[in-house]
């Protein structure tokens, strides 16, 4: 299996050593020594990883502190917290903060490289589940709307949204997003022209129910504009219906 | 989360201290105004409700203070549990590595001398918690002989250089391998030596990448050594002078939460050096400035 792991670690032993162990599974492998750094590269530059491995005793902002920005920011990564602290409430806490999986150290290798793979794995098929369609819809042209039931590519006004690789070309960048932004981005989509309700949205996109904050959802917004819309205060794709939700419209309507 | 849970725990404490010596108060001035022309209960009264209120504030004091001890010992477990399972994991690493993995000579090499630098810091970390049970005993034994302070300086300094990985101009001090007047002080070799590297390794912690460090040999006057080491780190507030000697006690600012350490290093410092008939003591400029550390030791008496 193949991926691209941060590892954020401030002991160099224990960096050099998971780095070593995990190149020689063939995954791409960067350390990060803080977690500022690791907020930076995944927030501010967007770069690429499919899993971030996390130790809890850092620098600065420690482990648990980072799991929860990243979360807040909608970053949803697969993350494996490794730790020192092995007791019952460090571990919900860890939890708590945003973790997929928990390692007390010291950790058997054999069972950690286990969980990164399991942790990867689980992240394959999501992906297949996001891209199940039927091969000869392919891409799908922003036609009719059945057709638009299920698609891997698709493509409006020169953009492109690919949701096999989870990446949006758009205006000559490409954009990498999380699984839940193109899984929201898709949604949309689905229901192009239709006007989708904040609580629909919750309720098919994150199987939420009511109560929950809605502002997740501006967040969701506010960033899927800044890819896909060439001026975002002026939104030509994603509107907002005042009062009720959203709205995807694939070509822009010409006057507002 | 369990900090902000100790804070409510002390407000509570000292809120409850301070209705019930209030209360206490208002009774004592009832007792007062109703007794005050007969001088016998009048006087017995107030005594007794000054024991009480006496009594309730000393109470709330102890146990404000027994909150924020329980708060640092915390923090030192957690500390010495990091610091005692890094090096652990880290060699569990290797070994597995070394175990599964098909290795070249170099990098086999390689894993051998991490491995065996995990095995220093362990020992360091298990030599300074036994060492700061040990100085605390009351008949811990110290093996005293005429000890130069030159050489036991020299070899701190070049241990500290190694330790750190540092050139020699990092830590720079007066005599550096020249032959000085015999200054001799009377103490315990092993002893003394930890105290010198705490101190120098306190120096290289809190400083920038990299450090400034001036260890100077001064003799006030006919009956006294004083070493003192000067850093230019991040010096310490003026307020925390005192207590950073203080057991498990640690700065809290955003430039220590970088640095990691048990709050254990300057405690021991000071029991030794006590023990030795000495003193020690902290100065600084305040935040950013540096700290200068003085060890000052009674001079070997034929």
């Amino acid at each position: 299996m193949t991926g691209q792991i941060l590892v954020v670690e401030d002991e160099e032993h224990l960096a050099r050593g998971l780095k070593f162990n995990l190149e020689a599974e063939g995954y791409k492998t960067e350390v990060a020594g803080d977690g500022e750094t690791a907020l930076n590269l995944l927030l501010e530059q967007r770069a690429a990883f499919d899993l971030l491995v996390l130790d809890v005793m850092l620098p600065g902002k420690d482990g648990f502190t980072v799991a929860s920005e990243l979360r807040q920011a909608n970053h949803y990564i697969p993350l494996l917290m490794l730790t020192a602290r092995g007791r019952p409430e460090d571990v919900l806490k860890g939890f708590a903060a945003g973790a997929d999986d928990y390692l007390p150290k010291p950790f058997d290798l054999k069972i950690l490289l286990a969980r990164i793979q399991s942790l990867l794995r689980r992240r394959e098929w999501s992906r297949v589940l996001v891209n199940d369609a039927p091969s000869e819809s392919r891409v799908a042209e922003s036609r009719s709307g059945d057709l638009l039931r299920e698609f891997d590519v698709y493509a409006f006004s020169g953009k492109q949204v690919d949701f096999a690789t989870l990446e949006l070309r758009a205006n000559g960048k490409i954009f990498r997003l999380t699984l839940m932004e193109a899984e929201f981005l898709r949604h949309l989509i689905r229901n192009c022209g239709k006007i989708v309700s904040r609580r629909q949205i919750l309720e098919e996109v994150w199987g939420l129910h009511e109560d929950t904050d809605t502002r997740a959802i501006d967040n969701f917004i506010v960033r899927l504009r800044k890819y896909i819309e060439t001026d975002p205060s002026k939104p030509q794709h994603l509107l907002t219906v005042r009062g009720v939700g959203y709205r995807f419209l694939p070509k822009p309507t010409g006057g507002n | 989360m369990r900090i902000t849970s100790r804070k409510r725990t002390i407000a509570f404490a000292v809120t409850l201290g301070v209705l019930v010596a209030a209360v206490a108060l208002a009774l004592n001035i009832s007792w007062i105004v109703l007794n005050w022309r007969e001088v016998v209960p009048l006087f017995i009264g107030v005594l007794f409700f000054g024991f009480i209120i006496a009594g309730v504030i000393l109470n709330t004091i102890f146990l404000v203070r027994e909150v924020r001890r329980n708060e640092q010992q915390d923090s030192f477990l957690n500390a010495v549990t990091h610091e005692l399972k890094t090096p652990i994991t880290s060699i569990r690493l290797y070994l597995e590595t070394l175990q599964q993995r098909q290795l070249d000579e170099t990098q086999r090499r390689e894993f051998y001398q991490v491995m065996l630098q995990d095995t220093q810091r362990l020992m360091g970390t298990v030599d300074q918690v036994l060492r700061a049970a040990r100085v605390t005993q009351k008949n811990a034994i110290f093996h005293k002989s005429e000890i130069d302070v030159g050489p036991l300086i020299q070899d701190a300094v070049e241990l500290a250089r190694s330790r750190h990985h540092l050139p020699p101009d990092a830590v720079t001090w007066d005599l550096d391998g020249k032959p000085a007047e015999p200054l001799s002080v009377a103490g315990d070799r092993e002893e003394l030596s930890a105290v010198l590297s705490n101190v120098l390794d306190n120096a290289v912690k809190y400083s920038p990448k990299d450090p400034q460090i001036h260890v100077d040999v001064v003799t006030p006057d006919l009956e006294h050594v004083q070493i003192k080491v000067q850093d230019n780190g991040i010096g310490i507030p003026s307020g925390e002078l005192k207590r950073v000697f203080k057991r498990f006690y640690r700065v809290l600012s955003p430039a220590t939460q970088q640095v990691k350490g048990s709050g254990l290093g300057l405690f021991i410092v000071r029991a030794i050096t006590r023990r030795h008939g000495g003193r020690t003591w902290a100065e600084s400029e305040g935040a950013g400035k540096g700290t200068t550390v003085t060890i000052e030791l009674p001079r070997y008496q034929q």
